[in-house]
């Protein structure tokens, strides 16, 4: 479904991403993560061309990245990004966020698309907010609509970039549960976070970057047990104790 | 004296009339064509496009940095040298949407700015072509922003089409000008002609000052 | 246009615009020193509690803001004489630019104090600063750095309004253009020349702008 082989992305001189080589099957779920500046945010944004790079390939869903404007386009509607700031379009209601890209995107008539937003803003649990404006919604409610507005392209693949780093602790787990069911239903993720229970609940596989590099990558069991590499052991104690 | 005089300045109140409606039909039709041609000004000023960006903002530049008297003898004379006649009004509409868009350009281009970069990176990933991420999430937000300095830019151009009396045009400026010919009593004439700006103005002030305190209100 | 340009009409007329230029600097530096003067003084009575104090402050800066400087500067050149006060048109033009100009620079250090934080006035107060003190030492310090910018604007502004002056038979860059133009039927290199000469002093001051605004970045802001 991913097919990373011999990345390379430079900010000037700064070497961002170097020499990354993955491969995520459909229906895998991935968890990256690393210290901050490590390259993981980068890493997923060039998944869905909002980073470009300068050396080696990138294929997701059979498309090669760098190619058309209209091909990424055609791509980006089937891979869905979650950000970390959720940035949900202010001016719009929530049923409004997640309508906007069916309509003018895939086309999809005005009523079927609100069929679908209303289903899928339930299934999140905000069947009541679907008339509130994001700066009356709470961060986890915002990430939720988020996320639904993501899912109501009907992507093969989703991102998501720290999505729960920006929320109150005791919201993080509203948007975890959303995201484990969406893992049992057999989407394909890439998720870059720090919530290890998360990684060891859903993922199949673990990602450690630092300096831009993979540095480690294993099943969860493996990866949190018996950790190969000195800065992976270093990282995980320094996450896990908190 | 005085009630007499104020009589007489009554007596002209078909001038006054004539200079209010001038004023009036001038500024909304500039303000019309300034706001389309500014927009346009802005999308190019915050675009992608470096070099038409910088061909534009040296355009802008040259509007902004003269004055607008200059502006109009630059439209009103060297615009027949170069085959393009223009009545009065014309040459006055002409100038006044041209510098209202430079301005009202340079508005909108800040407010697009000041959209997060989130907002149509969203959009994007969502499979948005540029043109509809401008459309329906980048501009919306923006022209909320700029709202307030919008209209702060109206009352300026109310204020600039007084300018115009320079080439003949009897806008209110000009009324007052013809009425104190006859009225000698400047104090009197300018202070019912400058009333007269200040009904019109002061209204567009109080909503533009009214529109900015409730933007920081939701801000914060 | 710009290729059938006479530029020996425009050397020819050089001394004319450098006068009209020297006579805008000249009328437009005596108009913001009086603003200065006129905008400090507004502005301090704005801010004041006493509504005798204030009212008139306010009255005069909406006032302003709600009429053209065209209409005022008519309103004193017709209404002085009247009053009995005959002075040059210069001394007019440059009443008027003040008095124009007062307005906005009262808006702008107002906003530049109402910007500092409660928080500060507190700090001064908890500390036994008097009114006067606290004004000094920490308000005005503080409220100066935002205002620079804008009056730097405020001033481009008042050049350009400087022109204004041309119609109550002030000599300077506008008239002498005018001049050139109607004279020798020459608009375009009247008119283009003293354009430039305005957007000598435009770039000036926006470049002065520029490198004050970068010179003075608050530490810890990009």
């Amino acid at each position: 479904m991913i097919e990373f082989s011999s990345l390379n992305k430079w900010f000037g001189a700064l070497h961002v991403l170097s020499d990354i080589s993955l491969s995520v099957a459909k229906g895998e779920v991935v968890v990256v993560c690393g210290p901050s500046g490590s390259g993981k945010s980068t890493l997923i944004r060039c998944v869905n061309g909002l980073e470009p790079f300068q050396k080696g390939k990138l294929i997701v869903d059979g498309t090669e990245l760098g190619g058309s404007e209209a091909s990424l386009r055609d791509l980006r509607m089937e891979v869905g990004f979650v950000f970390q700031q959720f940035n949900l379009y202010p001016h719009k209601t929530a049923l409004e966020n997640v309508t906007l890209a069916p309509v003018h995107v895939r086309k999809l008539s005005k009523a079927a698309a609100e069929e679908r937003g209303r289903a899928l803003l339930e299934k999140v649990g905000l069947a009541d907010k679907m008339e509130n404006y994001p700066h009356q919604l709470s961060g986890g409610q915002q990430q939720r609509v988020a996320i639904a507005r993501s899912l109501a392209m009907q992507p093969k693949i989703m991102l998501f970039d720290e999505p729960t780093s920006a929320l109150d602790p005791e919201m993080i787990n509203e948007v975890l549960d959303v995201m484990v069911s969406l893992a049992n239903e057999g989407m394909t993720m890439m998720v870059v976070t720090h919530e290890m229970g998360f990684a060891r609940k859903v993922a199949d596989r673990v990602m450690f970057m630092d300096r831009g590099a993979i540095v480690e990558i294993a099943a969860p069991e493996t990866f949190f047990t018996t950790p190969k590499n000195d800065r992976t052991r270093d990282f995980l104690s320094k996450v896990l104790q908190h | 004296m005085f009630w007499m005089q104020l009589d007489r300045v009554m007596g002209y109140w078909p001038v006054l009339l004539k200079g209010i409606s001038m004023t009036v039909s001038l500024s909304i039709l500039s303000l019309m064509i300034g706001v389309m041609l500014g927009f346009a000004f802005g999308m190019i000023r915050a675009g992608r496009n470096r070099m038409l960006a910088q061909i534009v903002g040296l355009y802008v530049d040259f509007f902004r940095g003269t004055p607008f008297l200059l502006q109009v003898f630059i439209v009103f004379f060297i615009l027949p040298e170069i085959g393009i006649e223009l009545s009065a009004f014309a040459s006055g509409v002409v100038a006044l949407s041209n510098v209202a868009a430079c301005f009202i350009g340079e508005i909108v281009a800040s407010g697009i700015k000041a959209v997060p970069l989130g907002q149509s990176e969203a959009a994007a990933s969502s499979g948005f072509t540029r043109v509809q991420q401008m459309r329906h999430i980048v501009l919306p937000q923006a022209v909320r922003i700029v709202t307030p300095a919008l209209v702060g830019q109206f009352v300026l151009l109310i204020k600039d089409s007084s300018v115009v009396s320079a080439i003949g045009l009897l806008d209110l400026t000009r009324s007052g000008w013809v009425i104190v010919q006859s009225v000698p009593n400047g104090l009197l004439v300018f202070g019912i002609i400058g009333f007269s700006y200040f009904v019109i103005c002061y209204p567009l002030i109080y909503l533009s000052r009214r529109m900015e305190r409730r933007g920081q209100a939701t801000i914060l | 246009m710009l290729g059938n340009l006479n530029t020996r009409v425009m050397l020819e007329y050089l001394p004319d615009i450098w006068q009209g230029f020297l006579a805008t600097l000249m009328l437009s530096a005596a108009g913001f020193a009086g603003a200065m003067i006129i905008g400090i003084v507004a502005c301090a009575l704005s801010i004041q509690p006493l509504r005798w104090l204030r009212g008139p402050a306010v009255v005069y800066v909406d006032a302003i803001r709600a009429t053209p400087l065209l209409a005022q500067l008519y309103f004193l050149y017709f209404g002085l004489p009247r009053l009995g006060i005959l002075v040059p048109e210069m001394v007019i033009g440059v009443i008027a630019l003040s008095l124009n100009s007062g307005a906005y620079v009262a808006e702008i250090i107002r906003s530049g104090i109402l910007s500092i934080p409660r928080g500060q006035v507190e700090a001064g107060k908890s500390t036994g600063m008097t009114y006067l003190q606290r004004m000094r030492l920490i308000i005005l310090p503080q409220a100066i750095r935002p205002t620079v910018s804008p009056l730097i604007g405020q001033a481009i502004v008042l050049i350009k309004d400087s022109s204004l002056l041309s119609l109550i038979s002030v000599v300077e860059l506008t008239r002498a253009g005018q001049m050139i133009a109607i004279d020798r039927f020459m608009p375009i290199e009247g008119l283009v020349a003293t354009a430039l000469a305005y957007l000598v002093l435009y770039y000036l001051l926006k470049l002065l702008a520029g490198v004050w605004v970068y010179q003075n970045r608050l530490p810890g802001r990009a």
